[in-house]
């Protein structure tokens, strides 16, 4: 029977896993938006993130307040590696080109994580505390209640950084088009580098809300295969869409998971981004908040 | 001030489109550089504020020096910060942002929020149409617009000297007038200029000395007024200006030479 509690709570919860793709598909964008890489690799960053906070919190004994702080940084160093090591020197490439190193470099984060960390399922450390919070009878997992909140606070600053700062349009005039930033004496080289530490620190953000009180193995990289489909309804340039976008994705995901995959018995509710995503490649390529070509005739 | 001296560049290693050609640009001067499609004048342009670099081009002999230092093959972002803004061909806003977005961006060297918002006034100050046009996406406006706020960028980054190449492309008659009385107050506030066009009635107007370039070299050189005199320019340029013909031509032209950078 159709009960409207259990129908809350399936949209919440839904809409609040969908906050933690759009926090995912933030990386992403960043990223792509500086330097058009559409970066496969995503995933792999949450991961690696995820072994960083391990190993800092559970195998150093950090407590959070250093071990956390020290992560991003340590995030934000390895983004800055990956564009100095494998994309500043593509220069002028073409746009397969691109893609296809960001698949090598997810062949090359797995293996470095193997080698720095070792194959073995890894217990996460436990950020936010496990009792759920309890509204009515609505029953919300804190850390994504939290993490939700992050997201629209990061979300929300970073939309504001990047259309009203200096140092935001002058990422945003990067965005544009590379040529007439540099022509305006913007260094197109460093925009790039700052927005892959960017990516690679909302990466491990993600990762920590995801991941906290859970166990960490490679598997957990499939959540940026998650935040594909909230990228690209977004449109790949709106930071701000992106919010409403993974609210979207993830209620829909939550309530077909709820009422279709009992009744079909498989899992649709998975596959529903994707289905949602190729509908939107379909009928609108940019998004619902991308940047379309402008034309004038 | 800008000295250019035997340069010559060459794009992806075979296509020589400027052959050693020799100007100067003195302080407070406003120098036009003329030519034909093709002539090497967007080349001369792109070497010297360097974004040749995007687009797989070189300086391979010759020199550019600014004020008495070599630039040539220097860091665009560095070049700019020393006092030389381009504005390309093709008045090329950032076309999904606001006009005061555009302005913010260029204003991006600015040492403080306040400095910046003081050079944005003076901007809306000179150029009164930006002002209304504040909060519009500057990829709608009309092209005598958009050209008024590439112009209004340049002058956010506080430049010694603005090139500008092509500033009459595609426009009315009117908003020709428009966009050149705003070059000219710039010239009267002394700032230098580098004009590149094919209006060549305009251009020596407002210039003191021009070139004429052909085929990657410089072939006529003359105070403004010995060459609105000249017969060949009077032929050639004054005579042969068809608007409409070249206009379409132009519109096409641009979006084909565009070239792919950093992916
Ligand atoms: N990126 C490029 N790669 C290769 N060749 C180029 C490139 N840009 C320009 N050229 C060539 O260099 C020559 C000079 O071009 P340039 O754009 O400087 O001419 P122009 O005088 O500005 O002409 P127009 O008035 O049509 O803008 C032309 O033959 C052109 O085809
Ligand atoms: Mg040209």
């Amino acid at each position: 029977m159709f009960d409207p509690i259990d129908f809350l709570n399936y949209l919440i919860n839904g809409a609040l896993v969908g906050l933690l793709y759009a926090l995912i598909a933030m990386g992403f964008i960043v990223i792509y938006r500086a330097s058009k890489v559409f970066n496969f690799a995503q995933g792999e960053l949450v991961v690696f993130g995820g072994f960083v906070v391990w190993w800092m919190v559970i195998q150093t004994g950090l407590p959070l307040v250093v071990a956390l702080p020290l992560a991003m940084v340590m995030s934000a160093l390895f983004g800055l590696a990956i564009e100095r090591i494998f994309f500043s020197r593509l220069v002028g490439e073409s746009g397969f080109a691109m893609v296809m190193v960001t698949i090598g470099l997810l062949i090359l984060i797995r293996g470095l994580i193997l080698v720095l960390f070792g194959p073995q399922v890894r217990p996460f450390p436990i950020i936010f505390p496990l009792k759920p919070v309890i509204i009515g009878d609505i029953l919300i997992p804190r850390s994504l209640l939290i993490g939700a909140m992050i997201t629209v606070v990061v979300g929300l600053g970073l939309s504001w950084f990047f259309n009203n700062t200096r140092a935001g349009l002058k990422m945003t005039a990067v965005a544009e088009d590379h040529q007439v930033a540099l022509s305006m004496g913007i260094s197109v080289k460093r925009s790039i580098a700052f927005a892959w530490a960017l990516g690679a620190v909302l990466s491990t953000l993600g990762a920590i809300i995801y991941l906290s009180g859970k166990s960490l193995n490679f598997l957990a990289s499939d959540i940026g295969l998650s935040a594909l489909p909230v990228a690209l309804l977004a449109g790949f340039e709106s930071i701000a869409g992106v919010l409403l976008a993974g609210l979207i994705v993830g209620a829909v995901q939550g309530l077909v998971t709820a009422y279709v995959d009992p009744v079909i018995g498989g899992a649709v509710g998975s596959v529903f981004p994707f289905v949602i995503m190729l509908v939107i490649l379909f009928i609108r390529p940019t998004g619902m908040f991308g940047w379309r070509t402008i034309e004038r005739v | 001030m800008l000295e250019l001296s035997n340069v010559e560049v060459l794009y992806s290693d075979v296509i020589l489109a400027v052959k050693g050609i020799t100007l100067a640009v003195p302080k407070g001067s406003c120098i036009t550089l003329l030519g034909g499609n093709g002539a090497g004048k967007s080349t001369t342009l792109k070497s010297i504020s360097n974004v040749l670099m995007t687009e797989d081009g070189k300086v391979t002999s010759g020199t550019i020096s600014f004020e008495g230092a070599r630039i040539d093959g220097g860091d665009p972002a560095k070049i700019v910060r020393n006092g030389i803004v381009h504005v390309m061909e093709g008045r090329r806003v950032l076309s999904h942002l606001t006009v005061e977005q555009n302005l913010i961006a260029g204003g991006h060297m600015e040492p403080s929020t306040q400095s910046m918002r003081r050079r944005l006034d003076g901007v809306y100050d000179r150029i009164k149409r930006l002002a209304s046009l504040k909060s519009r996406t500057t990829g709608y406006l009309s092209g005598g617009e958009q050209q008024m706020v590439v112009i209004g960028r340049a002058l956010m980054a506080n430049p010694k000297l603005i090139m500008i190449d092509e500033p009459s492309l595609g426009l009315a008659p009117m908003m020709v007038d428009e966009v050149f009385g705003v070059l000219r107050s710039l010239k009267d506030d002394g700032l230098t200029l580098l004009i590149v066009e094919q209006n060549t009635r305009v251009a020596l107007d407002l210039a003191d000395f021009g070139y004429v370039m052909e085929d990657g070299r410089i072939v006529l050189e003359g105070n403004a007024a010995d060459l609105r005199a000249n017969e060949d320019i009077r032929e050639f340029y004054l005579g042969l200006n068809l608007e409409g013909e070249r206009k379409s031509y132009r519109s096409i032209k641009h979006y084909r030479r565009r070239k792919r950078w950093l992916g």
